[in-house]
């Protein structure tokens, strides 16, 4: 009966939405954060709303609008998204596994949803080896995820005239992020790959858009690595 | 609204060629391996990237809001390594944020 329960299809959803939550409270001053930003900058809300809809992540959301206040031509605009984004395709092959073995329609909509918090999501969990439970999580998840985020960046550009400027609003990200490491923490090749990757993507900030990020992620990985193959 | 279009054009082309046009499990091993590591690698480089922006090491050696972000954080990491729940962390480094803005 107990089994039977928790392989049920509302199961999934509910699991996903259970973890959803508590990250949705970490991202939603970034939310706000983006609805302010497109009216503040003068790009107007509804761009604003917009990149939420089409982009579905902060980061290259904020790149975009800011370049596209400043008048930046738009390939660099793209450009510049895109490089930002570039770490969608490393977390698209570490769940594509997730993928295989799914209907044609799931392979070519659900990698719409991969964005940092989903892909933390999925990544802790280690029940998602059938496919239709895999399917039922990622999408209760995403559409989930997609749904607050433009409800928030709407609710950003309303409050944009009331709101103060404010820190409080920069740091929530991050924590979340720190939020969902932390507990990874655990294991050594984890921290030495957190640590390459943290000390490595400060040094690489000043490289244009994105490529710090990058640069940061590919010296974690590989210390990550090396300390792996050292230990067996 | 064609940059935006162009854009997530882009984006959606990241997303999905790995997945379903040249799927993963194609790569090669050691490429596959490295990818177990990739969380723990991108979030630590997201929040270092959030906190220095593009101002590299120097703006860590001066006094600002970046400290104050720091402070934030290392409040938000303890609160995540003690209670392992997604949502104090937030809750911690805002409440500290906010405090250290109404006490400079």
């Amino acid at each position: 009966m107990d089994i039977t329960l928790r392989h049920s299809p509302a199961s999934e959803v509910r699991a996903a939405l259970r973890d959803l939550t508590p990250v949705m409270v970490g991202l939603a001053p970034f939310a706000l954060l983006i609805g302010v930003t497109g009216v503040r900058s003068g790009v107007g809300g509804g761009t604003g709303v917009l990149s939420s809809a089409l982009l579905l992540g902060g980061s290259a959301q904020l790149t975009g609008l800011t370049m596209l206040a400043g008048g930046a031509p738009p390939l660099a605009v793209v450009a510049a998204v895109t490089l930002v984004n570039a770490r969608f395709l490393l977390y698209a092959a570490a769940l594509e596994p997730g993928f295989r073995d799914q209907p044609r329609w799931f392979r070519w909509v659900g990698p719409q949803f991969v964005v940092d918090p989903t892909y933390a999501m999925a990544a802790r969990r280690d029940d998602l080896a059938d496919p239709r439970r895999f399917r039922r999580y990622w999408l209760a998840a995403g559409v989930g995820l997609g749904t607050v985020w433009v409800g928030l960046t709407v609710l950003g550009v309303v409050l944009a005239p009331v709101l103060p400027e404010s820190a409080a609003l920069d740091v929530a990200a991050p924590a979340m992020f720190l939020a969902v490491l932390v507990p990874q923490l655990r294991a050594r090749p984890a921290r030495a790959g957190a640590s390459a990757a943290a000390v490595t993507a400060v040094v690489a900030s000043p490289l244009p858009d994105g490529l710090g990020l990058l640069c940061g992620i590919a010296a974690g990985v590989l210390a990550a690595t090396l300390v792996d193959r050292s230990a067996s | 609204m064609i940059v935006l279009l162009a854009a997530a054009v882009a984006t959606y082309a990241l997303r999905t060629v790995l997945i379903t046009l040249v799927p993963a499990h194609r790569l090669p091993a050691t490429v596959r391996r490295g990818l177990g590591h990739l969380a723990p690698a991108a979030l630590a480089a997201l929040v270092a990237t959030a906190v220095v922006g593009h101002r590299g090491v120097p703006v860590l050696l001066v006094p600002g809001p970046v400290h104050t972000a720091l402070v934030a954080l290392a409040a938000a990491a303890l609160v995540a390594w003690r209670t392992r729940n997604p949502a104090l962390p937030v809750l911690a480094a805002v409440a500290v944020a906010i405090v250290a803005e109404v006490v400079t």
